[in-house]
């Protein structure tokens, strides 16, 4: 039998053998079951030997069949009981039935089988072995004794172990090799050894067998030191000296073994410098094995020498001596009332405030004891502390928290210079709120949201009117362009003759112009400007109240300075006429605002001319100020032109010296004017430009009721206004007034003389000024011309109708309408 | 003009301010009040405040002097406790618990203060002079040594102070010096601390170190209870 079988053995090693000879790989080898194995009767596990793999990755297979089947199984559970094992559980474990059980090991070039194993479930049954064995030398009397106590071994389904298992106990002194006894314990699971050698050491072990199986394996060895009846306790051990307030202070010690005698301690402790021995005057206040040292007993900066003393009836033994200088082992209990507030501040981050209070056996008031304080916090998912040493205040401020996060803060104390930190108070949660930084957020988005739709709106516009808005943003600069037109003009000549062709036309041409009610008045001579201020003063404010509403009157002004920008505004106003129109009244208004501020320097300038000089002045003109409403403009007209002469002749002599004090020079030019008109040319361009601004001011009279002066405006030198007339109304104030100011380009003086006579009056309510021929002979005859053109095209601009042009070639659009004049459209560069 | 307007609308209370002023100016300084902020001289307080932070700094210099020597020449087992550490004022009875230290008289306990400050000043000096010859000690630790020397004679001037300030003020009475030349022969101390290796001298330096500051506090809380106490 065994014969055969070493042959098959060696044909079967030999296989593989040969084959790896040929390839290098091979058969697995021939697995082989170590042991089959029960702990409890109820389920079993086998295990396996693997042979050699061949060289290749192999599989191994248990196949089991029951004797009382031809059924082959695979094994249920490969994993339970580790690699290579197969358990089998309690539902396939049957206790009367013979396994046959084979393990098949495979890879790719073949595979190999164990030998059968045949098992039986009840004679493979080994129980693990005994835990937990705990053993105990009592003394009683004379006699040591040791107890020893175990649990039954521990099974994977607890609710089967209903096992009775049988102990067996063994022991033998430390020191000796062999055991000395195995002592079958029966079913217990303690038992009292008696018959000990004192002052032995020994090792205990126990086991067990369940039924007719084997015996377990030896539990742990478990040894224990077997007093003897002669030794003293063993030397305690003094852990530690503490004082939690200053003032006393507190020392543990861990006791030796006793021997399972009574023991007896005893602390002794001496003063630096003494040699008396003092023992310890409190042993109960701080629990067992200690010693409470209250304040009479405790002195500082001063060591003291601690020992304890166990003893019992054999003996003692006493500890190694422990130094202690009070100074030095303070260890405060942890800070109380720890609060966390989170403030809010209006407009910035919400910010962490902590109190507390420093543990109240610490008499920190006294200065006895001196806190330092230590804080720590994380959010509540975090792994690391953040420590933050706070000194001896009692409260911390933190801006740096994370919104939105809950954080747990801790804090412990210490005195300053010595001693050791408390413990770590209990922890404090506080909820940082995120709902601000929400808010912001959502304000943040509100603004660039709304930025944003600005921006692409402004775009928009740009993209759109992109021209008008950069020329309303970069107004032209006006010079250069106006000198050459204004050279080509003088070189045609031809002015004249439009601006009188300008008169002829049937004034109001339109529909439009229908509504218009419309005076003009003009005057020429100097004189005018005299009067004119001394009416503003009177009611300057109406003017300011009126024009807005009339603001086509002075629409483009400022920016139509330039030909080639008027003609351009020209084409524009057609096809956009409204914004041209909206345009217009933003410069009005500017105009308006530098007008008025150079009005009020001339008003009061001139008002005092005016008051301190003759009366007749005053009397000639309030006169025309205060025509009836349904006057004719004509009477107004003749009536201020004879004032004007008047005021003319007194005031030229007595106001001189005051205007010219007053850097204003208007008195000045004024007699140049007049006394030499033709003369003027001589002059130097500047002062021509200067007396021509002074002379000249063509005045609308508006006629309504409540203005009581005509000449209100005058004063303003620059500007034209025409008063459209609402129906009831019957008269609209077209005020013509020159700047001089701006005709320094032209160069060209005498243009107040030009123009501007009354041509017709049309349904009693309108004045037609009409270029003078006389004027137009004179050497400058030649500007006005120029000035009309523009005039033209501004009213064009403004009006979109009707306005009769007649010279100026740079606005193609020519309207039935008489040309309308407007000087003060060069109010700008007046400046 | 505005000034003077100014001055108009500023009203009584200007010149209430500025009346004031004068008073308080031309009053003796001596009315000088603790915790007066308004008046420009130190306060009892904040001399005391100055000590005691001079205190701990010299403290917490002999504590690191201290630990730099026991690493250079670790005490021996037991070396700790042996009786025969005699500190240089062993023989001063000082306060040496909280109780006493709040009982005994504030003159009393002042005169401790500079009693122990005075004990020290000759043998820091002699132990000065004694480790320069040391040559494995360190700059470092030599120059604390100085420094702790140079400071205890400041800090000594500085308590001087707080006393003389104190008695002027009539915190304290006048019967210091009585005791001062009383005790004067109290400790000679020069050749014990000879006898002592250098970690004992500063280790027995540091606790009366600890011990002044500890007693600065205490009187400083006994004076002035108010202020941060």
């Amino acid at each position: 039998m065994k014969q055969k079988l070493m042959s098959s053995i060696q044909i079967i090693l030999l296989l593989p053998l040969t084959a790896m000879g040929l390839t290098g790989q091979s058969y697995p080898g021939k697995p082989k079951i170590i042991r089959c194995r029960s702990l409890e009767k109820e389920t079993f596990s086998c295990w396996w030997k693997p042979g050699s793999d061949g060289g290749l990755p192999t599989n191994y297979t248990l196949f089991y069949s029951k004797d009382s089947e031809e059924k082959i199984y695979e094994c249920p559970d490969y994993r339970t009981s580790g690699p290579n094992s197969c358990y089998f559980n309690k539902n396939h474990t049957n206790p009367w039935t013979t396994y046959n059980i084979t393990v098949t090991a495979t890879n790719e070039i073949g595979s190999n089988s164990s030998d059968p194993q045949y098992v039986d479930v009840t004679s493979i049954v080994q129980p693990g072995s005994p835990v937990n064995l705990t053993l105990e030398a009592k003394a009683s009397a004379s006699i040591t004794y040791l107890w020893a106590k175990w649990f039954p071994p521990p099974l994977a389904d607890a609710s089967f172990n209903s096992h009775v298992y049988h102990y067996e106990l063994r022991l033998k002194p430390e020191e000796k090799e062999e055991w000395e006894e195995t002592i079958s314990v029966g079913m217990q699971t303690q038992y009292k050894v008696s018959r000990l050698n004192a002052g032995m050491r020994y090792i205990v072990q126990v086991r067990c067998m369940l039924d007719l199986g084997e015996w377990s394996e030896w539990s742990s060895e478990k040894r224990i030191q077997i007093p003897s009846e002669e030794s003293p306790p063993e030397k305690p051990t003094i852990i530690k000296c503490r004082s939690p307030e200053k003032e006393t202070f507190t020392c543990w010690w861990k006791p030796g073994s006793d021997g399972g005698r009574p023991t007896n301690y005893t602390l002794l402790y001496s003063k630096e410098g003494e040699e008396q021995v003092y023992e310890c005057p409190d042993y109960r206040t701080a629990g067992p094995n200690s010693c409470y040292f209250d304040k009479k007993h405790t002195s500082f900066w001063t060591i003291y020498n601690i020992t304890v003393r166990a003893t019992n009836e054999i003996g003692s033994n006493s500890s190694d001596p422990h130094y202690v200088d009070v100074t030095y082992i303070v260890q405060p209990d942890p800070p109380v009332n720890v609060t966390l507030e989170l403030k809010k501040p209006m407009n910035r981050k919400p910010y962490l405030v902590l109190t507390w209070s420093p543990p109240p056996l610490a008499d920190v008031r006294s200065g006895w004891l001196t806190l330092e304080y230590e804080l720590r916090l994380k959010p509540e998912e975090g792994e690391e502390w953040e420590t933050i040493f706070v000194g001896q205040q009692t409260q911390y401020k933190m801006f740096s928290l994370n919104p939105g996060k809950k954080y747990i803060v801790q804090i412990h104390c210490k005195p300053d210079h010595h001693g050791s930190w408390s413990e770590w108070s209990s922890e404090k949660y506080i909820q940082i709120p995120n709902d601000f930084r929400v808010k912001d957020m959502i304000v943040w988005i509100i603004v660039g949201v709304l930025s944003s739709l600005i921006c692409l709106i402004m775009s928009w516009t740009m993209v759109l009117k992109g021209y008008r808005m950069i020329a309303f943003i970069l107004p032209p600069v006006p010079g250069p362009k106006i000198k050459g037109i204004d050279t080509h003009l003088l070189e045609t000549g031809k002015s004249e003759e439009l601006l009188s062709a300008l008169g002829c036309h049937g004034f109001p041409p339109t529909s439009d112009c229908e509504e218009l009610l419309i005076e003009y008045l003009e005057v020429e001579d100097s004189e005018d400007q005299q009067l004119m201020p001394s009416h503003n003063n009177g009611n300057p404010s109406k003017k300011a109240k009126t024009t807005p509403k009339e603001t086509d009157s002075d629409s483009g002004r400022g920016s139509c300075d330039s030909p080639s920008l008027l003609s351009e505004k020209c084409r524009e106003s057609r096809a956009l006429p409204s914004t041209l129109q909206t345009q217009d009244v933003r410069d009005v208004q500017e105009n308006k605002a530098v007008k008025r501020s150079r009005e009020t320097q001339c008003v009061a300038l001139e008002r005092k001319t005016l008051l301190s000089n003759s009366e007749s002045t005053k009397s000639s003109t309030w006169p025309a100020a205060q025509l009836p409403d349904n006057q004719p403009p004509i009477f107004a007209y003749h009536s201020i032109v004879d004032a004007c002469k008047i005021t003319l002749i007194t005031t030229n002599v007595n106001i001189a010296p005051v205007l010219v004090e007053n850097e204003e020079k208007h008195q000045s030019r004024y007699s140049i004017t007049e006394t030499v008109p033709g003369d003027m040319q001589e002059h130097g361009e500047m002062e021509n430009l200067h007396s021509k601004t002074e002379q000249t001011a063509v005045q609308v009279k508006q006629n309504r009721p409540n203005v009581k002066s005509p000449f209100l405006d005058a004063t303003l030198m620059d500007y034209v206004e025409v008063h459209k007339v609402k129906q009831d109304e019957p008269a609209v104030l077209l005020k013509h007034k020159e700047n001089r100011g701006k005709t320094e380009n032209y160069t060209i003086p005498g243009t107040s003389k030009e123009y501007t006579k009354v041509s017709t009056v049309v349904d009693h309510n309108i004045l037609v000024l009409m270029p003078d021929s006389r004027v137009q002979h004179t050497p400058m005859s030649q500007e006005p011309a120029k000035e009309t053109s523009q005039n033209l095209q501004q009213g064009q601009a403004e009006k979109n109708t009707s306005y009769c042009l007649t010279a100026p070639s740079d606005c193609k659009r020519e309207t039935s309408g008489s040309e309308y004049m407007d000087p003060s459209s060069f109010m700008p560069s007046f400046k | 003009m505005a000034l003077a307007r100014a001055a108009g609308q500023a009203g009584p209370g200007a010149a209430l301010a500025l009346l004031w002023l004068l008073v308080r100016a031309a009053a003796p300084p001596a009315v000088c009040a603790p915790g007066d902020s308004g008046c420009l001289r130190l306060t009892v307080a904040d001399l005391f405040d100055r000590v005691i932070r001079h205190s701990g700094r010299i403290h917490s210099l002999s504590t690191a002097l201290c630990a730099e020597l026991e690493n250079r020449f670790p005490p021996r087992d037991n070396e700790l406790g042996k009786p025969a550490r005699r500190c240089p004022t062993a023989g001063m009875l000082t306060p040496n618990g909280k109780e006493y230290a709040q009982k005994i008289p504030r003159e009393e306990l002042t005169y401790v203060i500079l009693k122990l400050l005075h004990a020290w000043k000759e043998p820091l000096s002699h132990f000065n002079q004694h480790i320069e010859h040391h040559q494995e000690l360190p700059d470092d630790s030599l120059s604390k040594a100085k420094q702790i020397s140079k400071m205890v004679h400041e800090l000594e001037t500085g308590i001087e102070k707080v006393t003389e300030k104190m008695q002027l003020m009539g915190i304290i009475s006048n019967s210091l010096h009585g005791m001062a030349s009383s005790e004067a022969s109290g400790f000679s101390s020069t050749n014990e601390a000879n006898m002592m290796s250098d970690s004992d001298f500063i280790h027995c330096f540091k606790r009366d170190s600890n011990k002044v500051q500890c007693y600065l506090k205490i009187l400083k809380c006994r004076i002035m209870p108010e202020n941060s106490c």
